[in-house]
């Protein structure tokens, strides 16, 4: 059970790093961006590509997986979402094509890999057994990992001007453009910063379970739910109790009932935009 | 030849079910992300009546429009009161539930994933005779379909779209209009699901997945929104390209992903240079 549990704090972990982003992206643009979960895969199979395929040192395939991520949100955001919406186009229209980036890099990478599953690990995990329950280091290390990025996060948000930007943004964007703040300076900085760290998330995911094509829908609309159940008037502890709640979930339902995992994740979702229409904005 | 005959049966089955989707998006402006979800229940419906109680597989096909127009409203009652985005986000959530529920509890032929077995009458057994009925079929559906589009209800779809508070001045609630287009919506993709089955000889829930509802999105964001033409022009001219690659040669493992990507590169396109599509008359406004 405790196994479980850990599994679970794990999975939320790489949950709350893709969420954090895409609570930023969403509560500033009123974007409602899924292909942050191709960003994820994207870094996910760079790293893969570089350490698994070419035997490249793991710091330097991170840093290069997680700047590849960067450079894809940024590029999504310059050449797809800002046009759409010079000429008009509103949520809907945004979302529309943000699902296309999907499907045209799925279909990318379903057929350079034909399917197969990537696993960027070329050892194996080490265990820790702790009163009958084994655990393993990397979970925790997961853990210590999320918590440091939360923390930068924090200290990015409150302690520097960008940051006090991207919260006016949150507030009020006609307003801050008013006063005089360059907002598309601050668009590209929360891009790079939810897309490197939906990045970290999948370099993480590659190492540990590997990934498939579909891994990035999968693990963004998980996020989607917790972001919709913690809500983003506090971007951070929103995300973070929001992606605790649902790694718990999964785990557990994993464990129970594998096969109803994706109708709970739906199930869950449906009642709280119903019940807490608002849940996504706070 | 059979295999042509295969394929136009397939366009028409895909016309059926862009008629009813156009009728909800385009027309009433609702944004619905979660057809395919009704395409399966039909598809289940008639196929299950028609394997296991050996019902005509005509009245099977009725029923299964009965049975998706009443899946569609009862869907639709509790999502009524989402505006615009969270609309179309409840739609998506209610596909992926539906697939599990088909994945996890519709019955299936021993050693398989899904149904097969169907009995067609007569007059629709053999690739010709499937494609005269199932043309038949659609043409009724495209001719009911525009009636509808001249009359006074298409004008109340309409503004139930653009001005809700003109329909509610003279007495008439938009909420009971996008209830009653949303049945025919359901009931119009119920009949595509049937004949969807007639036409493959086999279903199962992979045919019903979120992909399925993008498709249906892409076909009459295409050819157009809020227009008849619209919804025969992209199911002929998506499913045209996409079996036409099959016969330069291109094998079979890259036509699935080489679909699904050129889908969606057509969607950023449609987005970013031409919301209305090709002879669209409304266009992706949100």
């Amino acid at each position: 059970m405790i196994q479980t549990l850990i599994i679970g704090l794990g999975l939320a972990g790489y949950y709350a790093l893709v969420a954090v982003g895409f609570a930023l992206i969403f509560a500033t643009l009123r974007i409602f961006h899924v292909a942050h979960g191709t960003v994820f895969i994207t870094a996910g199979y760079v790293f893969w590509y570089m350490h698994r395929i070419h035997g490249i040192s793991l710091a330097i395939s991170a840093t290069a997986a997680i700047a590849a991520a960067a450079a894809l949100g940024l590029a999504i955001d310059r050449f797809l979402y800002l046009p759409i919406m010079r000429r008009g186009g509103g949520m809907f229209s945004v979302f529309i094509a943000s699902l296309g980036i999907v499907l045209v890099f799925d279909a990318i990478y379903l057929v350079l890999t034909s399917g197969v599953i990537a696993v960027a690990r070329t050892t194996s995990m080490e265990l820790w057994t702790v009163g009958g329950a084994a655990i393993r280091k990397f979970d925790l290390g997961i853990m210590g990992l999320v918590a440091l990025t939360y923390f930068l996060l924090y200290l990015w948000l409150h302690r520097t001007r960008t940051g006090l930007e991207v919260r006016g943004l949150t507030d009020n964007e006609q307003l801050a453009a008013a006063v005089g703040m360059n907002v598309d300076q601050t668009r590209n900085a929360i891009f790079l910063v939810a897309s490197a760290m939906a990045g970290l998330a999948g370099v993480l995911t590659a190492y540990d379970g590997g990934i498939t094509s579909d891994s990035g829908n999968r693990t963004l609309f998980i996020a989607v739910v917790a972001v919709i159940l913690g809500g983003v008037r506090n971007i951070l502890l929103g995300s973070i109790t929001g992606s605790l709640a649902l790694g718990i979930i999964t785990a557990y339902a994993g464990f129970f009932y594998p096969e109803w995992v994706t109708f709970c994740i739906f199930a869950i979702m449906i009642i709280l935009i119903l019940f807490r229409p608002k849940g996504l904005f706070g | 030849m059979d295999h042509l005959f295969y394929i136009a049966t397939l366009m028409s089955v895909w016309i059926i079910f862009s008629l009813g989707a156009n009728l909800v998006i385009g027309y009433t402006g609702l944004m619905a992300m979660g057809q395919a979800a009704y395409l399966g229940v039909g598809a289940y419906t008639a196929a299950v009546l028609n394997i296991f109680f050996h019902v005509p597989f005509p009245i099977a096909a009725l029923a299964a429009m009965a049975v998706s127009a009443l899946v569609a409203v009862a869907t639709l009652l509790p999502l009524q009161r989402l505006e615009g985005f969270y609309f179309a986000l409840g739609t998506l959530g209610l596909n992926f539930l539906f697939f599990d529920l088909f994945h996890n509890l519709a019955p299936r032929v021993e050693g398989s994933e899904g149904l097969y077995g169907l009995e067609l009458p007569a007059f629709a057994t053999g690739a010709r005779n499937l494609f005269l009925s199932v043309l038949a079929v659609t043409i009724v559906s495209a001719l009911a379909c525009w009636r509808l589009d001249a009359s006074p209800y298409g004008r109340a779809l309409r503004a139930t779209r653009d001005r809700p508070d003109a329909l509610r001045s003279i007495g008439k609630e938009p909420r009971m209009f996008q209830i009653s287009v949303w049945a025919v919506g359901g009931a119009l993709a119920g009949l595509a699901g049937a004949l969807y089955g007639a036409t493959l000889f086999y279903i199962d829930p992979t045919l019903f997945t979120l992909n399925t509802s993008i498709a249906i999105l892409v076909f009459i964001g295409v050819g157009g929104l809020a227009s008849l033409a619209g919804s025969v022009l992209g199911p002929v001219l998506l499913i045209g390209f996409t079996e036409g690659l099959r016969y330069v040669g291109l094998p079979s493992t890259l036509t699935g992903p080489l679909q699904s990507g050129l889908y969606g590169l057509l969607l950023i396109v449609l987005m970013l240079f031409r919301r209305q599509g090709l002879v669209g008359k409304h266009d992706f406004r949100e």
